[in-house]
């Protein structure tokens, strides 16, 4: 069974269209190309389809980096570990 | 509020004044329009006269769009007036044209989009051909249900849009001329939201099967009719949301799909599932795909490919 961390790196992996080999957990917004608005809502339905959690429109556009997402879901009680 | 055109019966647009009046027609109708309208009939736009105040178009939704496009950043005083030559796109009576730029279909919004006057003309879509006409039911259904269920929608939304999606069962797949309205309702509602994973699929497959086949009558309607219900599958299996949302606004999500599967064309999609597969990433890409109700993921071309939904 995947953990958090792993279900939430596939997820991103997915909804940014990301090759494994370019993925790091301190990518920033500005640093993923696909990360526009779109990319926004798409990630927003993921962690909805995934975690099961609503992002607010609020939450969802204050995200700017991988870090960030991470918080934001700790902060619903999802647990992720360390990388 | 976004304008709404005033929609004028065939025999209030004949006696109408209309001042210099010429009419852009699509190849598969211009004959008959031609016999029914006492105006020039034209070519191309490159044809109207300078002194033109009155442009009627006949067409599907693509021509339509061209000439909303064309009239707002060309001529924004002529009047323009829409005509469906059959149900579907709502073109003729929404704010939305998607156009091409560099080989891309780029998708507007504007007020100044929205044609001053629509006229329905049963006639002219009971002359096309039946399969014609169940294409454009399924280009409704596609855009009622995929604004239903897309991310953008709000709630108020998804209660106008629910009405919609409960009329649209009570119409026939075929000839009915209440298409007409609820095809503009349908791209209205799409207009304030968003469309998903089907209009992924038809935007960038359209193009390339037209090109390839074009004695098959490839277009947009073609592909959301085929790919209506193998995407509503692909949703429900990933997500209980469509199930969800459908019990919360009283739809039966079951009759949905039996609609979708009613408008599936099994030779369509053999035809259209190689060029699926080979240009998946290309949908996954599509503005439309990033906004369907449930996340689309590389791994999902194998619901295509397995044709798990008709399992």
């Amino acid at each position: 069974m995947p953990d958090n961390r792993d279900k939430l790196r596939g997820l991103l992996l997915d909804v940014f269209l990301l090759d494994p080999k370019e993925f790091r957990w301190d990518l920033k917004r500005s640093q993923i190309d696909t990360w526009d608005s779109l990319g926004t809502v798409s990630l927003a339905v993921g962690i909805q389809d995934v975690f099961g959690y609503h992002l607010t429109s609020a939450e969802a556009t204050g995200l700017s980096s991988v870090e960030d997402i991470v918080d934001a879901l700790r902060r619903k009680g999802v647990a992720i570990g360390d990388a | 509020m976004m304008p709404e055109p005033e929609v004028w019966s065939l025999e209030r647009l004949l006696t109408e004044n209309l001042g210099v009046t010429s009419v852009w027609a699509t190849p598969s109708v211009r004959a008959r329009v031609a016999a029914r309208l006492p105006f020039p009939v034209r070519a191309s736009l490159a044809e109207l006269e300078p002194e033109t105040q009155t442009l009627i178009v006949v067409g599907g939704g693509t021509l339509i769009d061209l000439a909303k496009v064309w009239r707002r950043d060309h001529a924004p005083s002529l009047r323009l007036i829409a005509i469906a030559s059959v149900w579907g796109s709502g073109a003729e009576g929404s704010p939305v044209a998607v156009t091409h730029q560099a080989g891309r279909k780029i998708i507007c919004v504007d007020r100044s989009l929205v044609p001053d006057v629509r006229v329905p003309w049963l006639d002219l879509a009971e002359s096309l051909p039946p399969l014609v006409q169940r294409r454009g039911c399924g280009d409704a259904w596609s855009h009622a249900l995929e604004a239903f269920m897309s991310p953008l929608a709000t709630p108020e939304l998804r209660g106008e849009t629910s009405t919609l999606l409960q009329f649209l069962r009570e119409l026939p797949i075929g000839s009915d001329p209440r298409w007409f309205e609820a095809s503009v309702a349908a791209c209205r509602v799409q207009a304030k939201s968003s469309v998903g994973l089907v209009h992924g699929i038809a935007h960038t497959l359209e193009g390339l099967l037209a090109t390839a086949e074009p004695e098959f009558g490839w277009g947009h309607a073609a592909l959301c009719s085929t790919f209506l219900w193998p995407v509503l599958c692909l949703d429900a299996a990933l997500s209980p949301k469509p199930q969800e949302l459908c019990r919360q606004y009283g739809l039966s999500w079951d009759a949905f799909l039996s609609s979708a599967r009613s408008l599936f064309e099994e030779e369509a999609y053999d035809r259209a599932l190689p060029v699926l597969e080979a240009h998946w990433t290309a949908v996954l890409r599509d503005p439309c795909t990033r906004t369907n109700g449930v996340l689309v993921r590389p791994g999902h071309l194998d619901h295509f490919r397995l044709r798990a939904f008709a399992a």
